[in-house]
């Protein structure tokens, strides 16, 4: 069995065409995950700072908001923001609103606004974003209660009439969110939200995996191979399990080279900084009680599953169909049409189904609240994605032997 | 052993590629002649388990190909007609993965894939990319690949067809010193290849076996219905449209034809001793006329 899965993974690897797919692959992978950096750009008094330049001058900004959000830190924070406000040299207006200006803004909202901004929108109506210059609006006479206007802000979510959540799913994300650590700690996590934010953009790479195992059946039908494979003795037995391990072998290593490449550069040029913060810092009423690098893994991982099940569906077509053109000819609107269809909510078949297809599943979409009510059962998006794609692979295996199987050769 | 193929048909639609076939085949070289279409691709596809058939069986010792399953297989050894290669694979790397997928041993396969390529004179390129050879190298290769696990069946659909003369002589004789105690079926339409080698020919016309006769009596039934005479090129013509001219000779200023006819072209003609090709045309005049209607 070694042997056959040795040469059936040669003959994936010797082709002129793997070595041109995934070369183009990987550089578009890389250009892809290396634009956050290339277009990277902050701002100082001295104008913008682009690029590595950019990020390091982040990372120094680093000290002055890595912090954790206790409702006194928050309270004083919006205190400093609207004693700054009531100074009007400080003050701007566009006409629209109001916003910090001059030494004001630069040293003490620009390092940190994007805390700021995580603040004010934790505070601000469901669905809206809000800045630093909101945070004056605020009342807080009775403490910053921030950890009360999230939990309030997440019964919305749940009650909102658009999601038709039942009371099982709400029971089910109120107990997820009461494992969330509070309160929650804030610091650098540049890398992990650019990685976190750009997962689908390695549907690329599952496309390019599935373009070179196209050919591991069908081209034995197209070269004229397969009558001699076939009529050999474990041509119906030995051989087909080596092509399908082979097939997910290459998928897997090919994935994770892309996969390197892919989080390489932004934690190469970011840092690693920031692996162990609450997932809430992207959104305070993100529901999982996860770190950032917990969140990246589970996602990862839901990934692989989709990237075996797409190689499982490419080897079943592979074996059904006379030649890989016809194979992709299927494959690529599958894993590609649902990147042009968008969700009008998270509630109802469409929806549902939309979530869980290939391209929606690369997504992590933790803050979106989606679920699946199975009798009593409630299970999240990542779950129910996870089970699928196993289910399909383990369905698919079948399948490819008896079409394989079941092969005539005929002129 | 035996091989027996019993009732076989194959049917696709309304049309029969190979209908109710019965054969006995016991160890010996089998010449499979047939034009092109005749059904003899189809049935070696069937006896090599690669194409179901519409009905019938195929035995193997009195039991059946799905009775047996991979033993069968164990058995076989098949070169398919026009059959592609790895082309990114060595001669050496592919016949040690047809060795894997019959399920040779590692050092038992490397053993025998030097002795074949050896036999195949092909050991100088053994390491050389498959995609270099030439047709007659690849003829070679697939004969190869078919010995590989010493089969007691082997099966080759048109192995000269695309050779020179001189490869032509040298795979009839690799054919020939891979025969020994085998049931080796050779199909072709080029009959001087098998006239050579065979023991037995089995004559195929559309879809049906119309002749199972040994070699040395195989002419036989066209004893007597075999012409030669001389006459002007203008005759010559003539003779050509009206009888099956096997072969035409030009001598000085006049032609000696070979005819097979049932009756004498001419009083002048006189009979002459039978051979495969005037067999084979005597019974694919037609289909040689199309082809060659065909070609022009």
């Amino acid at each position: 069995m070694r042997t056959l899965i040795k040469y059936e993974l040669l003959k994936i690897l010797r082709k002129k065409s793997t070595l041109l797919i995934m070369t183009i692959s990987l550089i578009l992978t890389a250009f892809l995950f290396g634009l956050p950096i290339m277009q990277y750009q902050t701002y100082n008094q001295d104008g913008v700072l682009q690029g590595t330049e950019g990020i390091k001058y982040e990372k120094e900004q680093a000290s002055q908001y890595s912090v954790s959000l206790t409702d006194e830190f928050v309270e004083e924070t919006v205190q400093e923001v609207n004693e700054l406000f009531q100074n009007p040299d400080n003050v701007g207006f566009d006409g629209n609103e109001k916003f910090l200006i001059g030494d004001a803004y630069w040293e003490n909202i620009a390092p940190k606004e994007k805390l700021l901004r995580l603040i004010a929108t934790n505070y601000a109506e469901q669905g809206a974003y809000a800045g630093y210059n909101s945070l004056p609006e605020l009342d807080l006479g009775g403490g910053a209660n921030f950890y009360e206007a999230r939990n309030e802000k997440i019964e919305t979510i749940l009650n909102a009439s658009s999601r038709d959540m039942s009371e099982k799913q709400k029971e089910y994300w109120r107990e997820m969110n009461n494992d969330v650590e509070t309160p929650l700690r804030y610091g650098y996590h540049e890398g992990w939200e650019v990685i976190i934010t750009s997962f689908e953009l390695l549907m690329f790479a599952i496309l390019s995996v599935c373009i070179v195992i196209a050919p591991v059946f069908a081209s034995e039908y197209q070269a004229g191979t397969d009558a001699v494979i076939l009529s050999a003795k474990y041509g119906r037995t030995k051989l087909i399990t080596a092509k399908i391990v082979s097939s997910f072998l290459f998928a897997i290593l090919a994935f994770t080279v892309h996969l390197i490449v892919a989080c390489g550069f932004p934690l190469a040029f970011f840092g690693v900084d920031g692996w162990n913060l609450p997932l809430q810092i992207l959104g305070t009423t993100i529901p999982y009680p996860l770190s950032l690098l917990q969140m990246t893994l589970i996602n990862l991982g839901v990934i692989y599953l989709v990237v075996i099940a797409m190689a499982g569906l490419t080897l079943l077509l592979s074996a059904k169909m006379k030649t890989p053109y016809l194979v992709l000819a299927v494959l690529v609107p599958v894993l590609f049409i649902p990147m042009f269809l968008t969700p009008t909510g998270i509630a109802g078949i469409y929806n549902q189904l939309l979530f869980l297809l290939p391209y929606r599943s690369t997504m992590p979409e933790f803050g979106k609240y989606v679920s699946y009510q199975f009798g009593g059962l409630v299970l999240d998006a990542l779950s129910v994605r996870a089970i699928v794609y196993t289910v399909l692979t383990v369905i698919s295996i079948p399948f490819i032997r008896l079409f394989f199987r079941k092969h005539q050769v005929s002129a | 052993m035996e091989l027996r193929l019993q009732n076989l048909k194959k049917q696709y639609g309304a049309k029969c590629a190979v209908d109710d076939i019965n054969v006995v085949l016991t160890p010996g070289v089998y010449g499979l002649l047939g034009a092109n279409g005749a059904g003899k691709t189809t049935l070696m596809r069937m006896i090599c388990g690669v194409l179901k058939p519409s009905s019938g069986s195929i035995r193997l010792n009195g039991r059946t190909l799905e009775e047996l399953g991979e033993k069968y297989y164990a058995h076989l050894g098949y070169m398919p007609q026009d059959f592609g290669f790895y082309p990114d694979f060595t001669a050496r790397e592919f016949m040690l993965y047809i060795a894997a997928v019959k399920g040779i041993g590692q050092r038992a396969a490397k053993h025998r894939t030097n002795n074949l390529l050896q036999m195949v004179n092909l050991q100088d390129v053994a390491d050389k990319k498959i995609k270099s050879f030439s047709g007659g190298m690849k003829q070679r290769l697939g004969i190869a690949q078919a010995e590989l696990n010493n089969p007691s069946i082997l099966i080759l659909d048109e192995p000269t067809a695309g050779l020179d003369p001189k490869e032509r002589v040298r795979f009839r004789n690799l054919i020939s010193d891979f025969a020994k105690e085998k049931i080796v079926i050779l199909s072709t339409h080029i009959v001087s290849d098998v006239s050579y080698i065979a023991d037995t020919i089995l004559m195929m016309k559309r879809g049906k076996l119309l002749l199972q006769e040994p070699m040395g009596t195989v002419t036989d039934c066209i004893e007597g219905k075999v012409w030669e005479l001389l006459v002007d090129e203008r005759e010559a013509m003539k003779y050509n449209g009206r009888f099956s001219v096997v072969n035409l000779h030009h001598e000085n200023n006049a032609v000696r034809l070979r005819i097979v006819s049932d009756i004498p072209p001419s009083k002048k003609a006189i009979t002459v001793k039978p051979s495969l090709e005037d067999l084979f045309l005597y019974y694919f005049a037609e289909e040689v006329e199309s082809e060659r209607g065909g070609k022009q």
